[in-house]
This record gives structure tokens, C-alpha cells and sequence, in this order.
């Protein structure tokens, strides 16, 4: 990989954020609602809110967020801020600014994503190889099939049902929420295995309707590597199993695997929306489900750049990082 | 050079990580951002049954952080504010009696209703130990009057006067004109309404009053005091040196501690199973068939009926079908009571609330006073007349032909070619079970009904776009006057601006504002106040102003695993509704008594 190569794809990085901001930023703006007003209104129908004129309460605050603006100026400003990562303070729960809404959010969607993504890859690239292994125990061949057949099922649905075997008849694990009701973040190991009880469920109902499909790609691409020559050569230089298992047979088919890792994370992203909702996790999923409900579009600008910057990241991350894996990408 | 050109790689994808992230750490702040609150030192171990568990919001409402009342826009009673903040009095609605608090009185100072004096506890005091005082009440109310960014600026600017400081403990209202309903509606707490007294001492203090996010350092007069607060709980620890026990307002409360745990966003099914497995002590009110599963499911759980339905009491919210009266066809009283024709109360009764009388023809809810309206001779005589009860699609049929309407062959009425569009704007989180029933009975009738629960149905209702509108009526509690209120000349806004404070129907009709300004200064219990109001509901149910469908229950669960004394039917306790996020849920909470649980 040369300085060009490089330079191109961090260049292409930079148009796919800016092409995300731009749309990001216009998408919320078609809507004719107000989330200022709405903000009023909620005030209003929770009762005792009816300060003088409410039309000129909106009209002053949005004057305060630049929303009397042409939209086309808003725009400028936004483009600059996004430059500084600055997205300002969010409509509907001013004066909270989107900084540190999502900083409150991330850790909660950080970790379970983290967990989710990484055990799904492993687990399903690991079961999917073996039970392509003409030289696994049958046993262990046939493990993986019932994480295909739950391929299908929405981790919606999978949440639902585990919180209600698991969490409700069984009370083997909590029904929501990130850690016990009454307990003050601390660091301790206690506090840590309570946090991880709270996030099994919930990352169970991720994991085990991805895993099928990692299971399936993989073990595709292992079937047609055995028949390779360079697998033929090297049982017949006598190379033991589990060398070959490792060297030429995990390693050739994991490449473009990384290349569906990349991809599934926008996929990810989307579900944990859901499950962060059904389990009562305060992550950014949640946080940005409520910000679209309440059409707040600073955090939705927020959000939505942070997800598109982290994942574009990664991916120019695991496109510099083919060559580690790959000799044949590293000599081109 | 490989390597090393890996390495540069390597570290440009970092900086492109890392660098937004610093700059985004100097962002400059403008205003005194809110934020989460962790205690200073481990909090202390309060038990499962001297602690109560409530679901709820925690930050829907308020941002974390915010516990200034007078933040804007960002302060909501609901989430647990209503236990660190206390009015001059309460409302126990099921007693229909005040509950002095700050104030051991408050009266007009003669029955012209343009004076009001408040005279306060000698006891009540601040978390930080200072005196709650008259001038207290005069920052409040100045606040109030001058700051049009609050809640209660209208009222204030509408009636007050002035606000004057007679000595320490006694403050003095004049009021512009007479104002006897102001006692009751603003300086009184009930359900939603009513306000708290601030500390002047504190807020006086501060740059901007809206903006002072009030964090754990602003002194506050109730029981709790906020301890931790992030996006999954806020957790709420007893102040031993609450001055309401000691002045003998109450016995010291059983509850040390109050968790409010999150449950935005969470299914209702999800709530539900926590209150079975008594991790919820109580949470939001909820649909009729997921409380009557939550009842079978765990025999310590009650509501305010017990086991028994309609499972709820009534909120002060009753829903009507409201529609734009400047908007064609809408705006012919004739199609509007061929709406109200079509819609058959005694098979919503039967069908949502196993035959409980819920259903209504009111605009207010039928509390004490209110029922004793309703049930006057002059309203009786009403009722008869208009009948604004009545179901029957032969007499609505009439009345869309009489309107100028022919049916079409798909079954619904046409004019020029065009149906009606009867979209039906609401909520789906409280009207997913009554919403459908009414598209339903329209549609047989000849309306083109649907629904739309989208996140745009508010601003729809509040566009005044075409369609029905499923909304409450928050307003009277006491007498009619607020709710006959909502429909004032004054408050129609035209069509192409937003009808604010939920002031949907534009109505206009100056033979009915004369009504209402000439009953305003009145007292409720004047006889001529009770004439003006019963003319003004026949012109109601003449106009069909918005057509009634629903008095609102709460259905609230209440776990007796571990707590008491919740307020039902059979023990109305303080004799304030049950729901404990309003503001009279302080008095919920501090009543609640242990079962004696482990």
C-alpha cells in the first residue's frame, strides 16, 4: 500500500462524511414540524404551561438557535461547526448539548456493540469454518445449526422472547435496565458483573440471530477452499490438521469475512436501536429514537455524523488493515 | 519503508478520529449546561422495604441535571421533581378539600375576589436551613408576572396586580379584577397544575433565572433530596430535617429513600412484568387488558378500584374528539353533530371498560363539584334538549344531507366530489385502544375516517389541519369554568397560525364570550356564576363545539410487596389522585406505609 493509495482513501472517508452530513443535515429539515413548539406543547399537555404568548416564546428561541435563518446559512454554520464537532444544544432537552448527550449515551452502545459484534464474529466465523471441516467431529459440525435456523428471527422478536423465558418466568436475568435499580456507578468488580448481567440479554437477542449468518458465509467459503490447490499441497506435505486449519484454511477465508464486518456494523447499529428500547439502555440507539421522535435535529445531526464517522473510520481502519492479513493486498 | 508507510497510515486514521474529538472537548459553552449527578460520597444502604420503586421518565421531561422550576424550556414536576418542591397548598380531589402547606391559610380578604392573603408556616423552611418567608411568595409571584418565559406568566399578567410583603410570614395578592378562581388554579398544587414557591434567596442570585439548571445546589423546601441522577435512575434519600413533620404537616414518611427508574422507551408489556416480579413498586398508568393480566398475575397488586374495574380514577383529562370550527366542513355545526351522532358511549363502555360509565358528554371531569353541575336541574334540562348523548345514524344521515352531503358508492359522504377526510390524530402510547373504536363507527357512518399516530400528529392538531383531533381537556377540576374557557373567542387563533395551549377548536362566538366574562369574576358557588355556566354548555351541546367521547382513567398499579397505604377507593389516604409523578404525588409517596416485607 503506497502514500497515494492512502491519501485516496482518506479522501474518499472525507466525502462520505460530508455527503452524509449534507444529507443528514437537509432529511430533517423537509419536515414542517417545529421541535421548539412541540417542546411547548409537551410542556403544555403535562399541564400548567401557558406562558403569555407561546408563539413568541418560539419565535425568540429560535432566534437563539439560528433557525430563523436561510436555510442555506444554517448550513454554512453547521458544515463549520461539524469542523469543530461542535452540534450545539439540543432542542428538546436545551440546555443539555448534544456533546454530552452522546457522551452519556456512547459507553451503553460502545459496549453492548462491542461485545455483540466481536462474540458474534468470532463464534459464527469459528463455528461456520469448523462445520465446513471435513475432519471435525460430527458433533461439533452439527453445533452450529441452531443458530442458523434463528437466523431469521429479528432481534426484536428474539429480545422478546428471551426477556420473557429468561427475565420474566425464569428471573434468571434482569428485565431491563443497565445495571440493579438503586445502584451508583463505581468502579469495582461488582459493579461490573452487575452491568454485564444487565447487558446479556440484550446482547444474547443480537447475537444469536447474527451468529447464523456469519455461520453460513463461512462455511461457503470454507467448502470451496477445500478444494484448493494450495490445501490439496499441504496435506499431502503432511502438514497436520490443525496447521492446515489455521494457515490455509481460516486464514484464506477470513479476508473477505473483515469485508463483512465492516458492512454488518451499519446493520448492527440499526438493531441495537431496537434492542436498546426493548431493554431500557440509555444508549445513543435510544437517545436518537427519542431525538426523532421529538424531530431534534441538532442531536439527530449528532448522532447520526457520529455513527457515519465511526464506522467510515473503521472501515479505512480495515482497509489498512488487509495487508496485515492478506500478503497478496500488501504486495500490490 | 513498507512498514514505516503503514505506520503513517496507521496514525492519519487515527487523526482523523482523534482530532474532531479534541476540538469537540473545547467547544465553547453558552449557556450552564446541566448535568448528571453522582454523590460526593458512597450513599448509604437503604433496604428493599424502606425504599420505593417507581417506573418512569428521567429525563424525558427535564434534562438530566435540571431541578430549577423555572428553567426553560426543561423543567417538569413528573420525573421527581414534585418531591423536592412545595406549593402554599394541595388539592385532595377525592376530598374535595385544600391541604394547607407553606401557607396555613390563604383567603380572599372580601368576597370581591381582588385580594388574597397568604399567610405562611412559621416552620416551613429550606433545605439549607433558611426560613421560608413572604418574600419568597413575592419573588415567586414578581417572577411569575415579569417573566414571560414561565409558566404562569398569563395568569399572572391577566389578574395580578401587584404582590406586596406585609411582614415575614403573611403576603398580600391584589388582583386588576376580580379573580376568585386564581387561588384554586395557581396557587394551589393539584394534578398538573399550580406552582411551587422558589427560594429568592438562591434564584436572585442567578445570572438567568431560566437558565440556572438548579444541579443539587439549589435549597428546596420537600422531603427529598436528590442524591444521583443519569439516564437510567434518579435516586431521591429522605431529609431527616424536613420542617413539614416537625410543624406537624404530616407524620414522618416510612419511604427513606425514592428510586424513579427509567422506562422511556420500554414496552408497556416489559413495565408490566417488572410490577409482577416486584421490582416496580408502581409505574405508569396503563391499558385496561395489560392491568387486568398485571392483576392476575400477582395477588399484591392492586389499583385504585382494587381488583375490580375499570381498575382507575378519574384524571383531570377528559378526551374529546376536537375538530378546526374554521375549517370546512367542519365548521357547520350540523356535520359536526352528525359526528357525535355516530358515536355509540354505551358500547365504548362496554367494550373498553367492562360497562363502567366512562364514557362522557362533558368537557370536564365529573368530580364532586363538577358532578353536582352536571347534575343540576338547569344542565339537566339541557341534556334533555340537545341530547348530546344520543346515538343514532338515521339522524346523522339526515343531518350530512340536510349539510348538503350525498353518499357516495364506496358508503361515505361526498360533496363536490370530495370525501370528508376524517383522519383521527392521537397518540398511540394512550389511544391505541379508543382511537381505532371511533375510526371504526365513523367509517360506518360515512366519514372517511383513518388514524395517524405519527410523531406529526400534535403539530397537526395544532396546525389545524384537516381531521379529528383526540385530545384532553385539561383545565377545570373545581367548576366548569376553565374547561367552557378553553373555547373563548380570544383564544381562536385563524387558520394558517398555531393554536396554541391546546386550544384546538378556533371556535368564535362573541354570544358565548359574553357568557364567560360576565361568570369570570364570580365565585363558583354564586348562583348567577352556575346560570351563566349552564348557558354556556347548552351552547356547548347546541354547537357541538368538539364532541365528547372519554372521561380519562388512570390505571395504575400498585405493588403491596413492600409498601401501603396507596391511595384507592376503599382508603383514599390524603385524598389526592394516585398518579405519584403529579404534583400531589409528593403526598402519595410521603402517606405510603410498610407491609412489613423483608
Amino acid at each position: 500500500m503506497n502514500f497515494k493509495l492512502i491519501a485516496k482513501r482518506l479522501a474518499f472517508l472525507l466525502l462520505v462524511i460530508w455527503a452524509a452530513s449534507t444529507i443528514v443535515f437537509f432529511v430533517p429539515r423537509l419536515s414542517p414540524r417545529n421541535a421548539i413548539r412541540e417542546r411547548f406543547a409537551e410542556l403544555a399537555r403535562s399541564g400548567g404551561f401557558s406562558p403569555a404568548d407561546i408563539e413568541t416564546l418560539v419565535a425568540n428561541m429560535n432566534t437563539q438557535f439560528g433557525l430563523d435563518r436561510p436555510l442555506l446559512d444554517q448550513y454554512w454554520t453547521y458544515l463549520g461547526n461539524i469542523i469543530r464537532m461542535d452540534f450545539g444544544y439540543s432542542l428538546n432537552r436545551y440546555p443539555s448539548t448534544v456533546t454530552d448527550i452522546i457522551s452519556q449515551a456512547l459507553p451503553w452502545t460502545f459496549f453492548l456493540l462491542l461485545v455483540t459484534t466481536i462474540l458474534s464474529f468470532v463464534i459464527g466465523n469459528l463455528l461456520g469454518a469448523v462445520s465446513a471441516w471435513p475432519k471435525a467431529p460430527r458433533w461439533l459440525r452439527n453445533f452450529a445449526t441452531p443458530f442458523v435456523l434463528l437466523t431469521g428471527v429479528p432481534p426484536v422478536i428474539m429480545g422478546i422472547l428471551l426477556l420473557f423465558f429468561i427475565g420474566f418466568r425464569l428471573k434468571l436475568l434482569p428485565l431491563g435496565g443497565s445495571y440493579s435499580i438503586g445502584t451508583v456507578p463505581n468502579w469495582s468488580w461488582e459493579f461490573a458483573f452487575d452491568i454485564l448481567r444487565h447487558q446479556m440479554l440484550p446482547a444474547l437477542a443480537l447475537i444469536l440471530g447474527s451468529v447464523g449468518g456469519w455461520v453460513l458465509s463461512m462455511r461457503g467459503m470454507g467448502i470451496t477452499i477445500q478444494g484448493e490447490d494450495y490445501v490439496n499441497f499441504a496435506e499431502h506435505k503432511g502438514l497436520t490438521g490443525g496447521r492446515i486449519f489455521r494457515d490455509y484454511y481460516l486464514r484464506n477465508t477470513l479476508l473477505p469475512q473483515v469485508t463483512g464486518l465492516a458492512l454488518a456494523l451499519g446493520t448492527v447499529v440499526t438493531s441495537a436501536i431496537i434492542v436498546e428500547g426493548l431493554f431500557g439502555l440509555p444508549g445513543l440507539g435510544t437517545v436518537l429514537n427519542n431525538a426523532i421522535r421529538a424531530n431534534d435535529f441538532p442531536v439527530i445531526y449528532g448522532i447520526v455524523l457520529f455513527i457515519t464517522i465511526a464506522i467510515a473510520v473503521l472501515m479505512a481502519v480495515l482497509e489498512f488493515v488487509y495487508p496485515l492479513l492478506d500478503p497478496r493486498v500488501r504486495n500490490q | 519503508m513498507k512498514r514505516l508507510k503503514l505506520a503513517a497510515a496507521a496514525l492519519m486514521a487515527v487523526g482523523v478520529l482523534v482530532a474532531p474529538v479534541a476540538a469537540w472537548a473545547q467547544s465553547p459553552l453558552m449557556a450552564t449546561a446541566p448535568s448528571e449527578i453522582t454523590p460526593s460520597e458512597p450513599l448509604a444502604d437503604v433496604p428493599r422495604n424502606q425504599t420505593v420503586v417507581l417506573g418512569w421518565g428521567v429525563s424525558a421531561g427535564s434534562p438530566i441535571g435540571v431541578t430549577n422550576p423555572w428553567a426553560l424550556p426543561g423543567y417538569t414536576h413528573q420525573e421527581g421533581n414534585a418531591l423536592m418542591w412545595e406549593p402554599l397548598m394541595y388539592f385532595a380531589i377525592f376530598k374535595g378539600e385544600y391541604v394547607p402547606w407553606l401557607a396555613d391559610s390563604m383567603e380572599y380578604t372580601d368576597d370581591t375576589f381582588t385580594a388574597l392573603e397568604i399567610k405562611l408556616n412559621p416552620m416551613a423552611k429550606w433545605s439549607d436551613g433558611v426560613q421560608v418567608t413572604a418574600n419568597d411568595v413575592k419573588f415567586t409571584f414578581d417572577g411569575q408576572l415579569n417573566n414571560n418565559k414561565l409558566p404562569y406568566n398569563a395568569h399572572f399578567t391577566q389578574f395580578v396586580e401587584s404582590t406586596t410583603v406585609v411582614d415575614d410570614l403573611t403576603a398580600l395578592v391584589t388582583f386588576k379584577s376580580p379573580a376568585p378562581r386564581f387561588k384554586f388554579e395557581v396557587l394551589t398544587q393539584k394534578f398538573d397544575t399550580g406552582i411551587p414557591i422558589v427560594p429568592a434567596h438562591y434564584l436572585s442570585q442567578q445570572a438567568d433565572v431560566n437558565m440556572a439548571p438548579g444541579q443539587t445546589e439549589m435549597p428546596h423546601s420537600g422531603p427529598y433530596a436528590l442524591k444521583a441522577w443519569n439516564a437510567n435512575q434518579k435516586i431521591y434519600d429522605l431529609r431527616t430535617d424536613w420542617w413539614a413533620v416537625e410543624a406537624g404537616r404530616i407524620a414522618e414518611p416510612a419511604a427513606k429513600r425514592v428510586i424513579i427508574a427509567n422506562i422511556i422507551g420500554v414496552s408497556m408489556d416489559t413495565v408490566a412484568q417488572r410490577i409482577v416480579n416486584n421490582e416496580f413498586d408502581s409505574a405508569l398508568d396503563m391499558r385496561s387488558s395489560v392491568i387486568s393480566n398485571i392483576l392476575a398475575q400477582n395477588d399484591k397488586i392492586t389499583t385504585h378500584t382494587g381488583n375490580e374495574s375499570p381498575y382507575g380514577y378519574l384524571d383531570w383529562w377528559p378526551n374529546s374528539l376536537w375538530v378546526n370550527t374554521q375549517l370546512e366542513p367542519y365548521n357547520d355545526p350540523k356535520v359536526r353533530r352528525a359526528m357525535s351522532l355516530l358515536i355509540n358511549r354505551d358500547l365504548i363502555n362496554d367494550i373498553l371498560y367492562d360497562g363502567a360509565q366512562i364514557s362522557t358528554i362533558y368537557p370536564f371531569p365529573l368530580y364532586p363539584n363538577l358532578q353536582a353541575f352536571a347534575d343540576s336541574p338547569g344542565v339537566k334540562a339541557l341534556e334533555e334538549q340537545y341530547q348530546p348523548r344520543l346515538f343514532d345514524p338515521d339522524a346523522s344521515a339526515a343531518l350530512m344531507t340536510e349539510a348538503g352531503f350525498t353518499m357516495n358508492g364506496n358508503g361515505l359522504w361526498e360533496k363536490d366530489g370530495e370525501t370528508i377526510d376524517t383522519t383521527i390524530q392521537g397518540f398511540e402510547g394512550i389511544h391505541s385502544d379508543i382511537v381505532p373504536i371511533l375510526v371504526e363507527m365513523l367509517r360506518q357512518g360515512g366519514f372517511d375516517a383513518s388514524v395517524n399516530f405519527g410523531p406529526d400528529s400534535y403539530q397537526n392538531m395544532a396546525d389545524g389541519r384537516a381531521g379529528a383531533y383526540m385530545f384532553g381537556h385539561g383545565a377545570s377540576l373545581f367548576d366548569p369554568f376553565e374547561a367552557l374557557n378553553l373555547f373563548h373567542g380570544k383564544y381562536s387563533q385563524a387558520i394558517g397560525t398555531s393554536a396554541g395551549n391546546n386550544r384546538f377548536s378556533r371556535y368564535s362566538n362573541p354570544e358565548y364570550d359574553a357568557i364567560l366574562d360576565r361568570i369570570a369574576p364570580l365565585s363558583s358557588d354564586d348562583p348567577d356564576f352556575i346560570a351563566g355556566a349552564t348557558e354556556a354548555m347548552g351552547i356547548y351541546w347546541r354547537d357541538q363545539i368538539d364532541i365528547p367521547i372519554i372521561q380519562w382513567l388512570h390505571r395504575i398499579a400498585y405493588n403491596q410487596t413492600y409498601w401501603t397505604n396507596w391511595p384507592t377507593t376503599a382508603n383514599p389516604a390524603m385524598g389526592t389522585n394516585g398518579a405519584f409523578w403529579a404534583h400531589t404525588g409528593m403526598l402519595v409517596v410521603t402517606s405510603l406505609q410498610p407491609s412489613g416485607a423483608q
